[in-house]
């Protein structure tokens, strides 16, 4: 099997790299970039644990290909905190206990991360549909959407 | 996953030629969201993944009133659900693909993808029955069109050749009014019981329902008994029987045959009385 040359931007900074094409992009990103933000929970697209964000848009990494990170502008969790100075989204995460194992919490926050790009003002309910793509099997989603809204808000004050 | 080859061809010619060597050794690979899921489970075994995202011929959705609207094949749902010309001429056809999956599914997954797996719950497939759109065809021997109906034949058969891409799907542009109502076991994120597509154009009505037989249907025989009539209780009852000697569901994980029959005339009721 013919191995891929990708080259694509990883977190701002610029990656090249050969990849299995059989391999996705999620197993390229931990294991052989050793990023473990990203997590995998169903490896179908159901469960969201493996989302990052590619030119801008919140998708599955369990169902990319490797070769398609070819040219793409890509963003992890570990991308977010600049200087160790978390995000907002990471903080309200973190002021609201939005989470207890974890295991979700960096797939809801690219979601997160992502639609508050494209809509600024979300309703509840447009947050529910935004993250519904997200499970959770611990907190009962309250303190997430808790969290998405608390952010909203502050950042509406600005 | 098992081994394969990757190719990202740049234009319709190439991927032509490609798919021209490889024939059914190859799959075609768009958002990936049915694909890699397929690989994943080894239920496909292909030599060769050919990926047409890097053809740029593919991508776009284009909408005049004269030609209707042409969505690529490339477009995703999302940009089909944000699309201001979808949204205003086309609002069930957004709404359908709006309905698709989870957000990130949504970023990622075509709609001409969702019509190449043929499945009978397809979301977005039930606008495209009702409107009658064509399906764009280019193989070894050119250009050719299909009408929706006849592209799909069976449950993930369609007529497509195997050196054969789609480029896109044509709707014709209707002034009409529609509704699109998807039912599942979750309001995100779920497969649908059943989904359909109802149109009132004109006195007449056009009524397509996904998850009812093996393919996605036109319901002609209800749409020949509502041509011209009244909108009223007596209607609509005779209507609801009429539409179950035209579908045939069956009991699967997510619904029993019963309760798609009936959420089947449910759906037809609400839709007529919101059209009038
Ligand atoms: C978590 C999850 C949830 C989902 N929920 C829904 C849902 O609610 N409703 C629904 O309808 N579907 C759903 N799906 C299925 C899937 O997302 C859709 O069918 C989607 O539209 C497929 O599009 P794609 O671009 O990802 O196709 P791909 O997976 O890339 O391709 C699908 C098929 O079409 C062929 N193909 C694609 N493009 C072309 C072309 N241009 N010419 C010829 N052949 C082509 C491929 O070879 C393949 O056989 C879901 C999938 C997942 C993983
Ligand atoms: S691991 Fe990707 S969606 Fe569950
Ligand atoms: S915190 Fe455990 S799955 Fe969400």
């Amino acid at each position: 099997m013919k191995k891929i040359n990708v080259k694509f931007t990883l977190n701002g900074e610029l990656i090249e790299l050969e990849v299995q094409p059989n391999h996705t992009a999620l197993r390229v990103i931990r294991e052989q970039l050793d990023l473990t933000g990203a997590k995998e929970g169903c490896g179908a697209g159901e469960c969201g644990a493996c989302t990052i964000i590619v030119d801008g848009l919140a998708v599955n990494s369990c169902l990319m290909l490797a070769p398609e990170l070819d040219g793409k502008n890509v963003l992890t969790v570990e991308g977010l905190a600049k200087g160790g100075k978390l995000t907002d989204i990471q903080q309200a995460f973190i002021d609201h206990v939005a989470l207890q194992c974890g295991y979700c919490t960096p797939g809801f926050i690219m979601s997160t991360t992502a639609f508050l790009e494209e809509n600024k003002k979300p309703t509840r309910e447009e947050i529910e549909v935004a993250l519904a793509g997200n499970l959770c099997r611990c907190t009962g989603y309250k303190r997430i959407i808790e969290a998405v809204e608390d952010v909203v808000n502050k950042r509406g004050g600005k | 996953m098992r081994e394969f080859e990757y190719v990202a061809p740049k234009t319709v010619k190439e991927a032509l030629n490609l798919l021209a060597t490889y024939k059914e050794k190859a799959t075609i690979l768009a958002g990936g969201t049915d694909v890699v899921v397929r690989l994943r489970d080894e239920i496909i075994d292909p030599e060769f993944i050919i990926d047409i995202k890097h053809i740029d011929e593919l991508n776009g959705i284009k909408f005049d009133k004269k030609e209707g609207l042409f969505v690529g094949a490339n477009a995703t749902m999302h940009e089909i659900q944000n699309d201001k010309n979808v949204k205003e001429f086309y609002p069930f056809y957004a709404d359908a693909c709006g309905h698709v999956g989870s957000k990130q599914v949504r970023n990622k997954a075509t709609s001409v993808g969702n019509l190449c797996t043929a499945s009978p719950l397809g979301d977005s497939l039930t606008p495209m029955y009702c409107l009658d759109a064509t399906v764009v065809i280019e193989g070894p021997k050119g250009k050719r069109e299909a009408p929706v109906r006849e592209f799909i034949t069976f449950v993930r058969k369609t007529v497509l050749e195997r050196d054969e891409l789609v480029l896109g799907v044509k709707f014709p542009y209707v002034e009409c009014k529609g509704i699109y109502t998807k039912n599942a076991r979750r309001h995100e994120v779920d497969l649908s019981n059943i989904v359909a597509t109802i149109l009132k154009v004109g006195d007449e009505y056009r009524i397509a329902y996904g998850s009812v037989a093996p393919t996605p249907i036109r319901l002609v025989k209800t749409e020949e008994f509502l041509k011209g009539k009244k909108i009223d209780d007596k209607v609509i009852e005779e209507a609801k029987k009429i539409l179950t000697t035209e579908i045939s569901p069956i009991s699967d994980l997510r619904a029993t045959k019963e309760y798609r029959v009936s959420v089947s005339q449910s759906i037809l009721e609400n839709s007529l009385k919101a059209l009038g």
